[in-house]
């Protein structure tokens, strides 16, 4: 028997997923321990022995009815086939998905006109061909069976041209008073067409209102770059080369804009080949941990109200450094916990002068962005590593300006309201009571994806039109131009934001098409060639613009801004509104995908749930899944806890975008709406809130146990120091005593031998590979009971470990899916050879062999296999299933299922490099997770090709397989994670 | 004591066992041959909405196969032809045919003709028709000799053991890839020996793994 964990520096029980494995309790043990929970039998599962009987009677009589006739299949070709379609062959369209003010260049996969898969989009500075988990999971939006399938008047159902009709009528009586008593909410938005409509409007319409109101927004930040520039600005984020990074509550590489595109350069700036290379370090100040926080070298637990005072202290520290603030800082007393950090963030900041970021999150509040301006700006980082690029528009959520509209609205003042896109009644700030002045309007005119909140009380309901339906601009962040290109027809013959826009200026149908056109031919640069460059490519060749040069802010935003706000104190517990990664503020609500996507950091599914930190937890008496009352002066919400170890202490974090109702089959019931908490007065966090606990409990289904290895040293890191005394310290925390097989091996030394190596220091555990790989290889949802007995179905998941104490835990990611071991113990358990090798190293599932007893997941030491407990896809909704890969088998109930290598992509890119009589290249193959991970950290290659990636991968230093000491060979290798701690700081690290 | 079971009850042992071997001996015949594809699936000719005869086109008027199924040297599927294809010719050819009401309506109306699919596989076997004939597979060694039928019908078992057979020994129905759709081609004398030179210069190794076809 080989040793297990016979290393010095490493104890076993350094890595902890869960409170439960903390304390060992025997629910812990019992879930360990049984290899498939929920079977137990419980009062409502348990089968009498008669009806057993009358089952099986019925099926053996049913059985002899079945398979008598062979089924009739049709052929149905087209009638005038389009000449570039090749049945069989997907086709790919770039487009994008505009996402409030940024947006996420895409490249779509379409089977004979059927959108499946969404990737990244290479030509695209933005995108790199890499995606985020809401990309990935956009296209079942698409396919979403509870989408609103017509218009309707009251209730009723209608036609466009119903409403085209009352429109023009209702038009007549609008012209005549210039627009008095109309106003349209709409979201915030970075698109030429919508601008020019909405200048289009302005003109048609004098006296006309246009309320923007996104509920998760960057207004904080792009309002604070307005006036520090002078001009509207985005800004762009050079993660790559940055060597010091402090991110203060924000979250850059999931949740912020342009997140694809940190996280890569995040990651470029962190890769480390040998022990000479420098990488980046990075600090996170922030409340509840979030993907950033937990990638960071240095986190430091700060409820978001104290950023402001952090980053004062900060910018006192480099004024006593000579550097030159712009602000005339306040006097403050630092507080003495945060000086040595400081010092030693500064240090860094200065070491690395010009070649720092200096980041805050949009929850933070306008004076913090201008402070973070200053001292970017005074650290010679603009126009290196963050430039920043002219935006068109300065448009973003006006809460002043949502407020008095609903006053008006309330008075009786309005006559006709459109929500274009939006959903006030369900996101609006709760004080302004939008839905009951949204009764006094006697026009409610509403776009909208579902019948939702809104939808319900508005007189007309327009279903909107999803962006692979629709034609649409965006603009990027650096200016240039990038087509919304539709695959296909609208499902239901929803319309667009422009198209309703256009209807409502001119009275008249246009086509989305047409509007795009018309935005497009007004340029000077307009031309058929360039057009269709444009949309071939996905974005304009050469429109882009130049960043704006670094320059002071005026004497008189200096003399505005008043730094003492930052110092002011806050009491009682604080609330933060933050979206979160499943339904991004409601917009993925009816996702299940998304829904039952682990959270990258809680591993929570399903549910949303106050986070607050263990400390607090403990003095309020208060455990997960305890249902507590959260309360303000004016308001107050019940909803369940979820200690989350790292969360600053008196802070509660509050996902928003849960608690539908009505809305589909898989956002109805799922958590609690933390909207109604959320005022005009405080958006973002606020201070002064009790949180008492409350009746009650909610079962919780998270992740965070399943597929437990039981205290093994799978992740494996070091610090830089570490690194450096010995560049193989992974290899080295685990004794591998020579192995003997028990029989002659398979020698796997010719043709193609495929494998895999995942970069944990790369890893950010953002999940986009999970969704990737769940869009790719038809993988059903299960639901929240069924995820709650460890039954999820995903081929890839992302073990979350936490290190050392849990009021300040480290985090480590590690993607975990089939190893495909060359000893496959799988293999020698299945009595009916349903999983085998094949030549090129692949550990197969031939489903149709398999019986279902379940003897490999038994004997996987990975815990990557997965078992069909219902037959999950057959009962989705037509709609729904054709979303699926036709290049991959859907299985059905009683199969055993796991991670195939994406074994089509590689049969497909075989298939056409023989077609073309050549040999395969390196980096052809691409598994889905590997297309789509934003950091570069998955590699797959041929490793018999000397040259390829995946040879260098596997001879780094790093490098290390888990469990290799049982000799299972593994095909999938990891390196393993560095750290980069500043010396100076001595919080208690613990590697 | 009077005999309870009459005399001839003695035969009923070696009776019943005989009936029994008999009854396992069909059982096994008949799955073995009423359960084969052979049986099952080899003859398949259902009747299709247009009267389309493969004898008549491909035969008679030598039109190549690959005329209407124009996307099998590209792709897994060998295309049904769109309707826009019959009326290339049949926008002048027998205009008045009432055999052909159906194609000319669901052109004139954009409305697809639903052709009843002969050739059959599972949907988890991904079968790939442009592969095989890049290695030389012609189309009747599948499909057998389509121009000689009225209407198609399938002649091979298509089942797995049909597919290795000639995955194990593909010499047998290689042939020069431009003879792939001539449904008359005969082997010449120094075939075999062309055929191994073929194979290796091709690098037509035929895989036998699960993955090839099943994913």
């Amino acid at each position: 028997m080989p040793q297990v964990n016979d290393d010095k520096t490493q104890k076993p029980d350094k890595f902890w997923r869960s409170y439960d494995q903390l304390e060992n309790n025997s629910e812990y043990q019992k879930f360990v321990e049984a290899e498939f929970p929920g079977e137990e039998p419980s009062p409502e599962t348990e089968i009498k022995r008669r009806t057993f009987l009358g089952i099986m009677g019925a099926s053996m009589a049913l059985a002899g009815s079945v398979g008598c006739r062979k089924p009739v299949q049709t052929i149905v070709p087209y009638v005038n086939q389009p000449e570039s379609l090749v049945l069989g062959v997907p086709q790919h369209y770039a487009s994008v998905m505009p996402f409030g003010t940024s947006s996420y260049p895409v490249m779509v996969t379409t089977n004979e006109g059927r959108p499946t898969k969404i990737e990244g989009n290479p030509h695209h500075p933005s995108s790199l061909g890499k995606t985020n988990a809401f990309m990935q999971a956009s296209i079942l939006n698409l396919y979403d069976p509870d989408r609103s399938k017509n218009i309707s008047q009251n209730g009723v159902p209608a036609s466009w041209e119903n409403f085209i009709e009352f429109w023009a009528e209702h038009k007549t009586t609008l012209d005549e008073t210039r627009g008095a008593g109309f106003a349209i909410i709409a979201e915030e938005f970075s698109s030429s067409s919508m601008a020019r409509l909405q200048d289009q409007f302005h003109r048609t319409y004098p006296h006309a209102k246009w309320v923007t109101y996104s509920p998760i927004s960057d207004r904080n930040i792009l309002s604070a770059l307005e006036s520090a520039v002078g001009q509207p600005v985005r800004p762009k984020y050079h993660f790559d080369r940055a060597k010091a990074i402090l991110s203060l509550d924000a979250d850059p590489f999931l949740l912020d804009s342009d997140n694809v595109s940190n996280a890569h350069g995040f990651a470029q700036g962190r890769h480390a080949e040998n022990i000479n290379d420098e990488i980046n370090r990075l600090y996170a100040v922030e409340s509840g941990m979030s993907v950033t926080g937990a990638a960071a070298d240095h986190r430091l637990r700060l409820p978001s109200h104290k950023m402001g005072a952090f980053l004062l202290a900060v910018a006192h520290v480099l004024a006593d450094e000579g550097v030159q603030i712009q602000f005339d800082l306040p006097v403050m007393q630092s507080e003495p916990e945060w000086n040595e950090w400081i010092q030693a963030l500064v240090s860094d900041l200065l070491h690395h002068r010009g070649e720092s970021i200096v980041v805050a999150g949009r929850n933070q509040p306008k004076t913090v962005h201008l402070l973070v301006h200053t001292i970017n700006a005074a650290l010679g980082t603009i126009g290196n590593t963050i430039e920043y690029y002219p935006a068109e528009t300065t448009d973003f959520s006006d809460f002043d300006e949502l407020k008095s509209l609903i006053l008006q609205m309330a008075a009786g003042e309005i006559s006709t309201v459109v929500c274009l896109g939006t959903n006030p009644v369900y996101n609006a700030p709760s004080d302004l009571n939008f839905a009951l002045a949204l009764g006094n309007v006697e026009h409610r005119i509403h776009l909208g994806t579902h019948v939702d909140e809104t939808a319900r009380i508005a007189s007309w309901h327009i279903h909107q039109a999803h962006f692979l339906e629709a034609w649409g601009d965006v603009t990027n962040i650096d200016g240039s131009t990038s087509i919304v290109q539709p695959v296909i027809n609208p499902l239901y013959l929803a319309k667009s934001e422009l198209e309703v826009l256009y209807t409502l200026i001119t009275g008249q149908d246009r086509s989305s098409y047409g509007v795009v056109r018309d935005t497009w031919e007004r340029r000077r640069d307009s031309s058929e060639s360039t057009w269709r460059q444009m949309l071939h490519d996905g974005i304009h060749p050469n429109d882009s613009r130049d960043p704006l040069p670094a320059q002071p802010i005026t004497r008189q935003i200096q003399e505005s801004v008043d730094l003492n706000v930052l110092l002011v104190e806050g009491r009682g517990f604080e609330v933060v509104f933050s979206a979160d990664y499943s339904s991004y503020g409601g917009l993925f609500s009816n996702n299940g995908w998304m829904q039952e996507l682990p959270d990258p950091v809680t591993k929570m599914v399903w549910d949303n749930a106050a986070l607050i930190s263990p400390r607090s937890a403990e003095e309020r008496h208060v455990q997960t899944g305890d249902m507590v009352r959260i309360s303000f002066d004016c308001c107050t919400m019940l909803i369940p806890v979820w200690v989350a170890p790292g969360h600053a202490d008196n802070s509660i974090t509050l996902p928003l975008g849960y608690g539908r109702r009505n809305i589909g089959r898989v956002a109805d019931g799922v958590g609690y709406d933390t909207y109604i908490l959320r005022r005009t007065e405080h958006m973002d966090f606020v201070t002064g809130a009790s949180i008492t606990r409350a009746e009650g409990e909610r079962i919780l289904a998270s992740t965070q146990n399943h597929g437990s290895m039981e205290g093994r040293p799978l992740i494996r890191e070091a610090t830089m120091q570490e690194y450096h005394d010995d560049p193989h310290f992974a290899q080295h925390m685990v004794h591998v005593p020579d192995l003997q097989s028990l029989w002659n091996e398979h020698q796997y030394d010719e043709g193609y031998q495929w494998g895999m190596s995942i970069d944990l220091n790369a890893c950010i555990g953002c999940s986009a590979c999970v969704l990737a790989c769940q869009a790719e290889n038809n993988i059903p949802i299960v639901g929240k009971r069924q995820a709650d007995y460890g039954r999820e179905m995903h081929w890839l998941r992302v073990d979350r470990y936490y290190a050392g104490d849990d009021d300040d835990p480290q985090v480590g990611f590690q993607p975990v899916a089939c190893h495909h071991c060359e000893m496959a113990p799988c293999e020698q358990v299945c009595p009916v050879a349903a999983t085998v090798h094949d030549q090129e190293g692949l550990n197969m599932m031939t489903y149709n062999r398999c019986i279902g007893t379940r003897y490999c997941s038994n004997n996987c030491p990975y815990k990557v296999r997965r078992f069909n407990f219902f037959n999950y896809t057959n009962s989705l909704p037509e709609l729904v299933q054709m979303v699926q890969n036709p290049d991959v088998t859907v299985r059905t109930r009683g199969v055993m299922e796991k991670c195939s290598y994406c074994v089509q992509r590689i049969n497909r890119v075989k298939r056409q490099a023989k077609l073309e009589n050549r040999e395969l290249q390196d980096g052809e193959v691409m598994t889905a997770c590997q297309q789509a991970c934003p950091t570069n950290a998955i590699k797959f290659g041929n490793l018999l090709d000397r040259n390829s990636e995946i040879v260098h991968e596997k001879q780094s230093e790093r490098s290390y397989e888990i469990l290799a000491e049982f000799n299972f060979r593994p095909r999938t290798s990891y390196q393993a994670k560095l750290r980069n701690p500043n010396p100076s700081i001595n919080d208690q690290e613990h590697s | 004591m009077a005999q309870f079971f009459p005399k001839w009850t003695n035969q009923l042992p070696p009776i019943i066992t005989g009936a029994g071997i008999l009854f396992v001996v069909f059982a096994v015949f008949f799955f073995f041959y009423w359960g084969s594809p052979k049986f099952t699936d080899v003859g398949y000719r259902p009747v299709q909405p247009v009267p389309y005869s493969h004898k008549l086109h491909a035969g008679d008027l030598g039109i190549d196969c690959r005329y209407c199924h124009y996307q099998v040297e590209y792709s897994r599927h060998a295309n049904v032809p769109a309707t826009k294809v019959c009326m290339n010719c049949h926008s002048i050819i027998g205009t008045d045919r009432e055999t052909l009401d159906l194609v000319r309506e669901s052109y004139a109306n954009n409305t697809p003709i639903e052709w009843v699919r002969v050739h059959m596989l599972p949907e988890y076997a991904y079968f790939e028709h442009a592969i095989h004939l890049r290695a030389g597979v012609g189309c009747i060694s599948c499909h057998g000799n389509v121009a000689m039928m009225e209407e198609v019908l399938q002649v091979q078992t298509l089942s797995m053991g049909w597919c290795l057979d000639c995955h194990r020994n593909p010499e047998d129905h290689i042939r020069p890839p431009s003879q792939v759709t001539n449904m008359y081609w005969m082997p010449p004398s120094d075939h075999e020996e062309w055929v191994h030179q073929f194979i290796d210069e091709m690098q037509i190794n035929p895989p036998e793994d699960c993955s090839a076809c099943h994913r």
